[in-house]
């Protein structure tokens, strides 16, 4: 469909904040209309990458799941380890693959917790393999409009 | 005719016993602050025959709030430290009686005529007096820490704390917020509550007034570089003044897009400022302990204010864009005080 819906979003963003706020008779509504104008960029930027970086993290996370089963002493969290390593997304609606990601965003959590009781250089690297990956995930949800 | 207007003259007109005539002009909400409605408006009145008129704010509870917060505990905050070294405006009525505008709300005096936008002090003229703002900011918050909480009247009303107990309580708090309200798993801030559980910080050197979100945001600045009122206490509480240092150096204030915290000055900077003022030392382990856990705070802000929005309990616009800005944000802060964050 054209225009694409980043154009809409854009256009539309721009048309909020430039023509209805200013129009406005009230602060308030001023401002609440230029926020609504301000979250359609975010939207724009959310849904160009939405798919793609669920994909990539879920992809990531099976990774990590994958190195961490053998280290991993738990029987219980070693099985559930080995199940989401070998899985794969439902599909590739943004809900399926949001799904997905949760459940194993969820697993991440608790193997975190898990290798912070251990004390081997096999469970630090691991360890440091958590955190960078948790570096990653912060990055792919990152927005340009952020302070920081 | 029963607008808030018409209700709000109605419930004044009770309080002023010597005065006759009174009208609410202007009511006008302003925008900002997911905890409270905020309106300003002018009151007019006769009292020994002559007309007086006071530029005014509501502060009414929403349906539904960010956070749940106490608004007997901001009022009395206010009315504290009125006069004080800590520039707040006048707090005049308090009533918890729905009856009268739907939800409990409070009245207090407009401090008219200066910004608080945390954009605009990025901005000239306000930036041009940026070490000003700085001195003044954190001077302030040293104010708010030396000040003795019972002689200010607040110890009975705000709930006491062991110097001990000050960062379990909090951290208790927090994590509770958590539990119940976030909608996604948040395994950075799970990692950072563990990291907080396993190094516990030495206990509060003093017990304080938290003002509790002290940052560039929430106070009166004016063209000239001065700060005429520290808003917003509605999450005030007693407790270890390193929060409120911690908080208010946060990397999710930086306004500025630059190592300036809130904005206006290194970080180094604002913590010699508050060391002057108060007399306190920030420790730097002890003060890191509370830079992670005011990221865990800020994430059950962000955390609760998306869970209210998708709930349909409070569609505030401004909850939205939090929820995804200032979340992500609050991790990578959480990240930067873990030493996780790569350069």
């Amino acid at each position: 469909m054209k225009p694409d819906s980043a154009r809409l979003l854009d256009v539309f963003a721009v048309h909020l904040m430039t023509k209805v706020a200013p129009a406005l008779p009230q602060a308030y509504q001023q401002g609440d209309v230029s926020v609504l104008g301000i979250m359609l960029l975010a939207v724009k930027e959310e849904t160009e990458r939405a798919a793609s970086r669920r994909i990539e993290e879920n992809a990531a996370l099976r990774r990590l799941f994958e190195t961490a089963t053998p280290r991993v002493q738990d029987a219980r969290l070693r099985e559930r380890l080995a199940e989401a390593a070998s899985s794969a997304d439902p599909g590739l609606t943004i809900s399926e693959l949001e799904c997905a990601n949760i459940a194993l965003r969820d697993l991440l959590i608790d193997l975190h917790a898990h290798v912070e009781e251990l004390d081997s250089p096999e469970a630090r690297r691991l360890d440091q393999d958590i955190w960078h990956e948790l570096a990653q995930s912060t990055e792919r949800r990152r927005l340009s409009m952020g302070a920081f | 005719m029963d607008t808030l207007e018409a209700r709000l003259c109605d419930y004044i007109a009770g309080k002023l016993r010597h005065g006759s005539g009174v009208r609410v002009e202007n009511l006008d909400r302003i925008f900002g602050g997911a905890s409270r409605e905020t309106y300003r408006f002018v009151l007019h009145w006769k009292e020994d025959e002559a007309d007086h008129s006071r530029r005014l704010i509501l502060r009414r509870d929403p349906p539904s709030s960010l956070i749940e917060t106490e608004r007997a505990i901001e009022f009395a905050a206010y009315r504290a430290f009125h006069g004080s070294a800590v520039p707040v405006p006048e707090a005049l009525w308090l009533e918890e009686d729905p009856q009268y505008l739907e939800h409990p709300f409070f009245v207090m005096e407009e401090l008219s005529g200066f910004e608080a936008s945390p954009q605009a002090i990025t901005q000239p003229p306000y930036s041009d007096h940026a070490a000003k703002l700085a001195q003044q900011k954190w001077r302030i918050l040293g104010e708010i820490a030396k000040a003795d909480p019972s002689k200010l009247g607040l110890e009975g009303i705000m709930k006491s704390v062991a110097p001990g107990e000050c960062w379990q309580r909090e951290l208790a708090r927090w994590e509770g917020v958590l539990d119940e309200d976030e909608l996604c798993p948040q395994p950075v801030i799970r990692a950072a509550i563990r990291w907080l559980r396993r190094n516990p910080p030495p206990p509060a050197q003093k017990i304080s007034v938290v003002h509790a979100d002290y940052r560039t945001g929430n106070f009166l600045y004016d063209a000239e570089g001065t700060i005429h009122g520290i808003l917003d206490w509605e999450m005030a509480h007693l407790g270890d003044p390193l929060e409120d240092l911690a908080w208010s150096i946060n990397p999710v204030w930086r306004w500025a897009r630059d190592e300036r915290c809130g904005g206006l000055a290194p970080r180094e900077d604002a913590i010699r400022i508050w060391e002057q003022s108060c007399g306190l030392r920030a420790d730097p382990d002890a003060l890191r302990w509370w830079e992670v856990f005011s990221s865990v705070k800020g994430q059950g802000i962000w955390v609760s204010g998306a869970q209210e929005f998708s709930e349909g309990t409070n569609q505030d616009v401004i909850l939205g864009l939090s929820s995804w800005i200032m979340g992500n944000a609050q991790d990578r802060a959480a990240l930067l005080a873990l030493g996780r964050l790569p350069s």
